[in-house]
């Protein structure tokens, strides 16, 4: 498949899933809390595509993560049945979706991280895996900041809800944690990949094929 | 110069030696005293190792120092009662010893600028990534300091939970910890920016505009 056939393919999956998960969310308010990051996010990536094209990879890791976010968004984190439904199967006390989410945050985040330092600052080698790593961390912990702060200027109903502690004192330690496992899972696999692949040592340098869309 | 170097880089190293015998001497909880100093101590003897191969800026030098001299003090006292803290405890009512605060913060006020000497002579960094990634490392080393603390307090004193360590009871304390080292390493970077410009050698504008 062609990359930009690809590229419109994934826009348009997360155009209709956003539309379908906005139409009735459980809590308007909270929905739209969640949604103001991604939708930065998603107009940051489009308005900055003609000066810095991620890869055809990173771009389909961010629209899984950013599907998650979407349906996280839509149901609120601590009511995703989904997340009730691995909370049942596996015996656990509460509902574990969006300690899972900051787990793909970290898991799907850090390659195209990655590829963004690697070929806007050129860093190389030991940088290049532990500079990713450090980023989702330092993220993830900004995030925990920002939505403290939000937790304490909205409505202390709404902000459990947003907040997503579901109760536990060591929530924010625990989501970092997720983040940190995904990211360390991620360089993993991208320096086992650069050390069996003979041509890769070129590919997360390498730049898009099509450069205009 | 080079010398002059190695002569501050040897009364440092004495300077937190003496120091680190003193506070040794009967600490207020000998357990906590240990945990935090493991690392501490393994930064001093990275550096020491790699003192010939990689040399910081005497400046560099004297900011560690002084940040491991101020986590020196707070692990002896433990740093809910250190008697600075308290002191301005009774001077303003904060309602808590904010010893711990001021020491996060300047973990990223202090520390943030070796960072960026360290990228300087480990990546040939360029723009406004040489600003900003010191600030990510910071704040990320910061929330891996919180991960490691609430391990430690999940292992060592389960029954206490919150409230054993520096979290005085405050269930946000973690985020407002990560959020002071953030601050101190954003104000670092903003006066080096500051001071670079002023004497018209900061590079981040120049290389900025040759990338597009």
């Amino acid at each position: 498949m062609k990359r930009t056939t690809l590229l419109h393919a994934l826009l348009l999956w997360y155009g209709l899933l956003w539309t379908v998960l906005a139409i009735a969310p459980r809590d308007r308010q909270d929905w739209l809390l969640e949604n103001l990051l991604a939708l930065s996010a998603v107009a940051t990536l489009a308005a900055t595509y003609r000066r810095f094209q991620f890869s055809t990879l990173s771009y389909v890791l961010i629209t899984v993560f950013l599907s998650l976010h979407a349906v996280g968004a839509h149901y609120t984190y601590a009511e995703v049945p989904f997340g009730f439904w691995l909370r049942d199967a596996f015996g656990l006390s509460r509902n574990p979706f969006d300690r899972l989410v900051h787990f793909a945050y970290g898991l799907l985040l850090a390659y195209p991280l990655r590829e963004l330092l690697v070929r806007l600052a050129g860093i190389e080698s030991f940088w290049s895996y532990y500079l990713p790593i450090s980023g989702m961390l330092a993220q993830s912990g900004f995030f925990e900041i920002v939505e403290a702060v939000v937790a304490q200027i909205v409505s202390p109903e709404l902000g459990t809800a947003y907040l997503g502690t579901q109760g536990d004192e060591w929530d924010a330690q625990k989501d970092m944690v997720a983040a940190l496992s995904g990211a360390l899972l991620c360089m993993t696999a991208v320096l086992i990949a650069t050390a069996t692949s003979s041509r890769s040592r070129a590919v997360p340098l390498q730049r898009p094929t099509s450069r205009r869309a | 110069m080079v010398t002059q170097n190695k002569r501050l880089f040897g009364g440092l190293l004495l300077w937190y030696v003496l120091l680190s015998l003193w506070t040794a001497y009967e600490p207020a909880d000998r357990q906590f005293w240990l945990l935090s100093s493991l690392l501490p101590g393994l930064l001093v003897l990275v550096l020491v190792g790699t003192h010939r191969l990689l040399t910081f800026s005497p400046l560099s030098y004297i900011l560690i120092t002084t940040f491991l001299t101020l986590h020196t003090i707070g692990v002896h006292y433990t740093y809910a009662q250190v008697p600075a803290g308290v002191w301005l405890e009774q001077a303003m009512p904060f309602g808590r010893n904010q010893y711990d605060r001021i020491v996060h913060f300047c973990f990223g006020f202090l520390l943030t600028y070796p960072i960026e000497e360290l990228f300087r002579l480990t990546v040939p960094l360029r723009g406004w990534l040489l600003y900003y990634l010191p600030v990510m490392t910071v704040l990320g080393l910061s929330g891996l300091w919180e991960i490691i603390e609430s391990w430690v307090a999940q292992m060592v004193h389960p029954e206490l939970g919150m409230t054993y360590l520096g979290s005085q009871g405050d269930v946000w304390d973690a985020q407002k910890d990560m959020a002071a080292a953030m601050y101190g390493a954003l104000l670092c970077m903003g006066l080096l920016l500051w001071y670079r410009r002023s004497r018209g050698t900061d590079v981040s504008r120049s290389v900025a505009e040759s990338m597009h």
